[in-house]
């Protein structure tokens, strides 16, 4: 099948496509390395409770930098979340902990606009500003509030539930069957561990789990479908063409930069009350600066940030259980077969420079494997990074950013 | 019967310019209705208060008869006015459709109903005669294309008057044709079209009417009935003629520029530029025709050393400059005047006299190697301001705030006065109005006179046919065709650069 074939095929078909091949790796390699935990329900549980925050950071860039702003200022508005989704979840319950904790994102999200919309101070300036005064602030409110510059009491959450039939929820009194824990238990090769996987995105659902995955379709509509979509996109393309049309370039970049934050809140108040149970300083863990690398590795589409934000949560869950190091090890081995697709797939656009250089890497992923039994801890914490800079190596060409993001606006001026 | 469009006494003050000084246009429905005038006569001002970007100051404004007070584009096109800017304002990564409804979209409870929309684009395209596939990216369509989404835009709004606001500075001859007939066909269909240009054969194929501004004031306006070309030019500058024309050829037998064999090849490999060889002798203006994009800007590129060449040689005065550092072949005496004064020729926001070292900061008077010499260089741009006109307050101005005519009047300066041994011009002439126009030509003349060997690429044929002492075309990379300025008229000149007539190969190297 030519290239071009391929990829007329919509996204939402060849993406699970991808996925499949992706866990055949997974499975061959796990054949060859004798680890199981590469396709454990629990690894792909870990991996969407760590891909969630991630992601829902990353769709907060998406709507920022739509709009053209850059919003370093993420991982502030993350931590802004966890603090406030924590004391609301602490003095409201779980439910409007969850709101208060978007608003608390909201107004970070809120400062950056002014700063970057209105001052024109420069984006980067102003999200490191955030970024820095986030922390300050959360330590001092949990001083005023807690008697604890670090920690919160615990926090409360919404209860996890299982989908019925695929993950044996119950509906309505009917303990619904188990169908992916049926198929796991068959053992049956490379079909059980796409059941294994399956089933922990499944089972144990968090509400904010199951809305992040429901925002990827919502967010291509708002973005594709809506006015106010094609106004947000216009802020961040060609922002004078779409004043010359009367529209109000400053509301919709107010608009995206303020969701950006509610949503990046979301996924701090995630954070606060379901994955630690408590505030603490620290706990946000560099995941709103990961979430714009998945904007980046994404494309600043919505789809790509998931997928980006699953395949950086899937390194982070592996490691969590992984105290060896034995499997974050495997994973030498899946880098060594893509970056040698890679290669290949380089070589037949004729850039030599990038063949090389991804053969290099493939070969220094297969000796480092080969020559060692287990990788440091440190390694999957920068491996994120590394995706995306190798994503920024070999595929910066088919990156598409809005074409005035970071460029001050104003009103009547070219 | 009522005119579409009147406007009595406007006058519009900025701090220390009076932009529009009691002008008066009257504009009849269903005509084509020319505005001509210098940069900086006034046109674009008062385009912007009858499309409500600025309020006037003083004066009064008629829309069929009824009295109008605009405060935004919006109030405008309400009332059926579509302004199409010069510069485009499109975003290249939304389809055309998007960019169409932009501000306009039918919506269902915020959703865009994208059938009607497609509808209704359907629909006015047909009724004015102009195509366009809504689904396009606007980054993959040309420039003539583009314009033509622009103009759909403002239609798509019901718009009956129309602005166009210098359409043909952009467009190679062909395009400006198309654009002709699409203007006509709007004009059968019952349109008033407002038209601003400073090319005087394009206003007079083109309009019913004209009116000529003159700093700031209404000089003129009449039918286009017998009048002339020299006409118009006299009443826009007020005083004598400029034309093109050089006088005895200067030509002498040392080669300043020998370019061998050169081929360059772009970011995928492709040549862009291929095989191509030409000399320029001292006192010679050589000059490129082209449709923009066939290699023009990449053969620049590899002579100022900017891009790397893959084959050939080029060498200036007998020296080899085909690996030498841009700084280095700048030292040696290539001068350029680049393509885009606003991307390549100048720092927007510094002063006049960094804008003059820029380029020279290594040699004297500008500075030495390491450091710059602030009253060299001062002393220096002074004497440009004083030698080429430049008309600013003073040196410390930054370069944004002159008009387009004295920005590149400082950039022919601040090339010339280095003693260059090669001038490269790329379009030295676009965008800056009739008076600057004719110094920027007589400093051309002035240096050729005086041995300087000129690579001159320009759109504006007449102005190739008038300056140069050889034409080369240009086409997909290659040169194609080697012609006498005297006998080719630019409708010749357009035929090979499209590629509609051919020369034997052989003459052209």
């Amino acid at each position: 099948m030519s290239m071009e074939k391929w990829n007329n095929i919509p996204a939402w078909i060849r993406w699970p496509i991808y996925a499949l091949l992706g866990i055949l790796l997974l499975t061959i390699v796990q054949g060859v390395s004798d680890v199981d935990r590469l396709t454990k329900v629990s690894t792909s549980r870990e991996m969407l409770r760590w891909a969630v925050p991630i992601f829902l950071a990353g769709l907060g860039g998406l709507f920022s930098e739509r709009a053209g702003v850059v919003n370093i200022g993420l991982e502030g508005m993350l931590i802004l979340g966890m603090w406030f989704g924590a004391w609301g979840s602490i003095n409201y319950g779980p439910w409007i902990g969850l709101l208060i904790g978007i608003g608390g994102g909201a107004i970070g999200g809120l400062l950056h606009a002014v700063a970057t919309v209105t001052f024109n101070v420069d984006h980067i300036i102003s999200g490191v500003a955030i970024n820095i005064l986030a922390p300050a602030i959360t330590r001092y409110l949990s001083d005023e509030v807690w008697g604890s510059p670090t920690t919160s009491p615990a926090t409360s959450t919404p209860d996890v539930y299982d989908l019925p039939i695929l993950g044996g929820g119950t509906v309505a009194g009917w303990e619904s069957p188990d169908l992916l824990l049926e198929v796991t238990n068959l053992e049956l090769p490379f079909i059980s561990d796409v059941a294994g996987l399956l089933r922990g995105l499944v089972t144990n659902l968090h509400f904010v789990s199951l809305l992040a995955i429901l925002l990827v379709p919502f967010t291509s509509w708002l973005i594709w479908r809506t006015r106010f979509g094609l106004r947000l996109r216009i802020s961040g393309e060609n922002p004078s063409a779409g004043e010359a049309q009367g529209i109000n370039i400053i509301f919709y970049k107010y608009a995206g930069v303020i969701i950006s934050g509610g949503l990046a809140g979301l996924g701090g108040a995630f954070i606060s009350t379901e994955l630690s149970g408590l505030f603490q300083g620290g706990n946000s863990a560099g995941r709103g600066f990961i979430g714009l690398a998945a904007l980046i590795f994404g494309n600043w589409r919505p789809g790509g940030v998931l997928v980006g934000a699953l395949l950086f949560g899937y390194v982070f869950g592996l490691d969590l259980k992984d105290l060896d190091g034995t499997a974050s090890h495997a994973l030498l081995l899946v880098n060594t077969v893509v970056l040698g697709a890679v290669a290949i797939w380089a070589a037949t656009k004729n850039r030599v420079a990038d063949t090389v250089l991804a053969a290099i890497l493939a070969v220094g992923a297969f000796v480092w494997w080969l020559s060692a039994d287990a990788v440091p801890g440190w390694w999957s914490n920068i491996l994120p990074y590394v995706l995306v800079l190798l994503v920024l190596v070999f595929f910066a060409q088919r990156l598409r950013m809005p074409k005035a993001l970071g460029q001050p606006y104003a009103k009547g001026g070219r | 019967m009522t005119a579409a469009i009147e406007l009595i006494g406007i006058t519009k003050r900025f701090p220390g310019v009076i932009a529009n000084d009691d002008v008066n246009l009257t504009v009849e429905k269903g005509e084509i209705h020319a505005i001509c005038g210098e940069n900086g006569a006034g046109k674009s001002t008062l385009m912007k208060i009858l499309y409500g970007m600025q309020p006037a100051d003083e004066g009064r404004m008629l829309v069929n008869g009824e009295e109008v007070n605009f405060s935004t584009p919006n109030d405008a096109i309400d009332r059926g006015i579509g302004m199409v800017h010069q510069h485009f304002m499109l975003a290249d990564q939304l389809t055309v459709l998007e960019n169409i409804i932009l501000g306009a979209e039918p919506t269902n409870g915020g959703v865009i109903k994208f059938k009607e929309a497609e509808a209704h684009l359907a629909k006015v395209a047909a009724d004015y005669g102009l195509t366009i596939d809504p689904n396009d990216m606007i980054e993959s369509l040309e420039v003539g294309e583009r314009q033509r989404v622009e103009i759909i835009k403002v239609l798509y709004r019901g718009a009956e008057i129309l602005i166009l606001d210098e359409p043909t500075a952009v467009l190679v001859p062909q395009e400006v044709e198309a654009l002709f007939d699409n203007m006509r066909e709007l004009k059968a269909a019952g349109s008033t079209i407002i038209f601003i240009d400073h090319k005087l054969d394009e206003v007079l194929e083109i309009s019913d009417s004209i009116t000529v501004l003159r700093h700031g004031k209404t000089v003129a306006s009449m039918p286009n009935e017998g009048v002339t070309a020299h006409d118009l030019a006299e009443l826009m500058v007020g005083s004598e003629l400029p034309t093109p024309e050089t006088s005895e050829s200067t030509v002498t037998s040392t080669v300043a520029l020998d370019v061998r064999e050169v081929t360059v090849a772009d970011e995928d490999g492709r040549n862009v530029v291929e095989n191509i060889n030409f000399q320029i002798h001292k006192g010679e203006i050589l000059g490129i025709a082209g449709v923009e994009g066939n290699g023009q800007s990449e053969l620049i590129d590899a002579i100022i050393g900017t891009a790397d060449i893959r084959q050939g040689a080029m060498s200036l005065l007998g020296t080899d400059i085909s690996n030498m550092s841009v700084r280095k072949r700048r030292e040696l005496g290539i001068a350029y005047v680049p393509e885009d004064r606003h991307v390549e020729g100048l720092m927007l926001d510094a002063p006049l006299w960094e804008n003059a070292a820029l380029g020279h900061q290594t040699q004297s008077p500008y500075g030495s190697r390491w450091l710059i010499n602030r009253d060299g260089a001062r002393t220096q741009t002074e004497l440009i301001k004083e030698e080429f006109d430049v008309r600013t307050p003073n040196i410390d101005v930054s370069a944004h705030a002159l008009s387009g005519g004295n920005q590149q009047k400082l950039i022919i300066g601040r090339e010339l006065t280095s003693n260059p041994s090669l001038l490269i011009a790329a379009h030295p002439t676009r965008g800056i109005d009739v008076g600057a126009q004719a110094a920027v030509w007589e400093q051309i003349r002035t240096a050729r006179a005086n041995g300087l060997a000129t690579l001159l690429i320009s759109a504006d044929l007449d102005e190739l046919i008038g300056l140069s002492d050889t034409i080369v075309v240009m086409l997909r990379g290659r040169l194609v065709a080697r012609l006498a300025p005297e006998d080719v008229t630019p409708r010749d000149l357009g035929a090979y650069m499209t590629g509609a007539a051919t020369q034997n190969s052989d003459e052209a190297a």
